[in-house]
């Protein structure tokens, strides 16, 4: 235990040090609401028709999601393959401690790192755009959890296999544009034609986005997006588990 | 030479044994059937041109390959068996491992310290590497010299009875590449075993007891230095011209001359040793001066001719 409690406390200094992760998985999200409510007109007004929400409140999960998704299959993937490419992985196994334990410590880390971007956009929410806070609070942490899990496992997979930092930046970014517009940061969800939207939520940034909706507003969540979330979660990680590459 | 500093025990104790250990890959043998065992207290040189087999040798002493033939022995641990004990007492320094950019030296040698059971104080060891005024410096801004030092100490810190060194000095200014070879030497006379892999000679001659040698995968030379250069290039070479004209067929007369040539006045005389002397005798008989007189004695970059038929590596050829 004392090994992964000082691999995180360092590793989340050396993780806080990079501007880059700290920008677009940190303070981008709430950047991106707070503009969006500011300069967009119409954004603080009630419309009919976004069923009589304003889009501030249909983006708030929406950022939360951009974090999530953010996190886990741009910035997650780029430091595993960068570990590997750079031997750091290798080097640590040639230590008694696993390289396992700098895996383990990375997916605290970037969970940590959501949850600090999510308590962040819904604190400037409340404040600048008086945003409710979450109704259904049970169902929104349960949908944050597992969605965060069914995003991350998608950039673990990514992460154990790509050779190069550059590959694995690639190929997290051919993933996370699909992702981000599934999850409606490009126009809501709740815009979408009905086929468009049910694929939206095949996909785990759609599922969490539409169930932290949902619990966000006070409805329960939705057992098809917590079997999506869900499903992600295991096959990607299982199979992030048993294909990891360590050098 | 100089002569060897450090604990040489009476009865050496075998700290690592390898036998048969054999390793390949898409059928090729890498390493195929090496045997032998470094003593503890030594500093024990694998020697052999790149891509000869001394990294994945080390690799699998170290616990980080299996073996597909063979075994490993590391103070009667089996590293495959007993991975997590083996590297407890075995500290690695890897080819062109690095670190995050963005870490500092300081928080290097805690994390690493955090990884083994009774680690030595890092701090003390940031000083013995000269790295204390590093210790909030990022790795991306360290000198070459500043990131080896810093690899050795991670090698280090959990107090190993053996160090495992591979290609430590690769890349380094002469300088720093001193300052290295000094600590390794430091180190040695502190009771660390020291297994180090090079492909340069000069590293193999100036510090290690003993050196074995690695080619295509197989062991062709096993001796101290001294040893390895006298049993494959025993022959001394002079080459002279005479101030007054002499018959070779009278230094073929000296017993310990072999061979005499002549080319265009100037004379190449090989043979074993005391040559120079029966050859300056002669010649002092003989009232005869020599002039451009040159007199070379084989180094380990001769016997790794004699051994592997190929010209050792050097610096430049590095860069």
């Amino acid at each position: 235990m004392k090994p992964l409690i000082t691999l995180t406390k360092i590793e989340t200094r050396v993780f806080l040090r990079e501007p880059l992760a700290v920008f677009w998985g940190l303070v981008f999200p709430s950047l991106l609401l707070v503009v969006l409510g500011l300069v967009f007109p119409g954004a603080q007004q009630f419309s009919e028709d976004l069923g009589g929400a304003r889009l501030v409140d249909l983006y708030a999960p929406t950022v939360i999601g951009l974090s999530l998704i953010t996190l886990g299959v741009s910035t997650l993937p780029t430091i595993l393959a960068t570990y590997r490419e750079r031997g750091i992985l290798r080097r640590m196994s040639t230590t008694p401690v696993h390289p396992s334990r700098l895996v383990l410590g990375q997916l605290v880390i970037h969970a940590g790192v959501a949850v600090v971007a999510s308590a962040a956009s819904i604190a400037l929410g409340r404040v600048l755009f008086e945003i409710a806070l979450p109704a259904n609070l049970g169902g929104f942490v349960l949908a944050f959890a597992v969605g965060t899990a069914g995003l991350f496992a998608v950039g673990l997979l990514i992460g154990a296999l790509a050779p190069t930092a550059s590959s694995g930046q690639g190929i997290g970014l051919a993933v996370y544009f699909p992702l981000l517009f599934f999850a409606g940061v490009y126009f809501p969800m709740q815009v979408m034609p009905d086929g468009l939207r049910t694929v939206a939520e095949l996909m785990p940034s759609g599922a969490v986005v539409r169930s932290l909706a949902d619990t966000w507003a006070g409805q329960s969540l939705q057992i098809p997006n917590l079997v999506v979330m869900a499903a992600f979660a295991v096959v990607f990680g299982l199979a992030a588990v048993r294909l990891f590459r360590w050098e | 030479m100089r002569s060897k500093r450090g604990l040489r025990h009476d009865r050496a104790m075998a700290i690592i044994e390898v036998r048969d250990l054999t390793k390949r890959y898409g059928g090729r043998a890498v390493v195929d059937e090496v045997t032998f065992s470094v003593e503890e207290g030594e500093i024990f040189a694998i020697l052999g041109p790149n891509g000869a087999g001394k990294t994945t040798t080390v690799e699998m002493i170290g616990g980080l390959r299996r073996p597909d033939g063979g075994s490993v022995r590391v103070m009667g641990l089996d590293p495959i068996a007993d991975p997590r004990r083996t590297k407890e007492i075995l500290g690695m320094q890897l080819q062109e491992s690095q670190f995050a950019d963005r870490i500092r030296v300081g928080e290097a040698l805690e994390l690493f310290s955090s990884f083994y059971p009774s680690p030595v104080p890092w701090r003390q060891l940031m000083e013995e590497l000269g790295l204390s005024e590093q210790e909030r410096t990022l790795f991306s801004r360290l000198s070459g010299g500043q990131r080896q030092r810093l690899s050795i100490a991670t090698a280090l810190v959990g107090s190993p009875k053996i160090a495992v060194l591979d290609e430590l000095t690769t890349g380094l200014d002469p300088k720093a590449r001193r300052d290295t070879w000094e600590l390794i030497e430091a180190l040695r006379d502190r009771g660390v075993t020291i297994v180090l892999v090079t492909h340069f000679m000069e590293e193999a001659e100036r510090l290690a007891d003993r050196v074995a040698v690695i080619d295509r995968g197989r062991l062709v030379a096993l001796d101290t230095p001294r040893g390895l250069i006298s049993s494959t290039a025993s022959r001394q070479v002079m080459r002279f011209r005479p101030g007054t004209p002499l018959d070779p067929d009278d230094l073929r007369d000296l017993a310990e001359v072999e061979t005499v040539t002549d080319e265009g006045g100037t004379l190449t005389v090989t043979g074993s040793e005391g040559l120079v002397y029966a050859v300056t005798s002669l010649l002092a008989r003989r009232q005869v001066v020599a002039h451009e007189l040159r007199v070379d004695t084989a180094t380990l970059d001769d016997a790794f001719l004699a051994l592997t038929g190929r010209e050792p590596e050097t610096e430049e050829t590095e860069r």
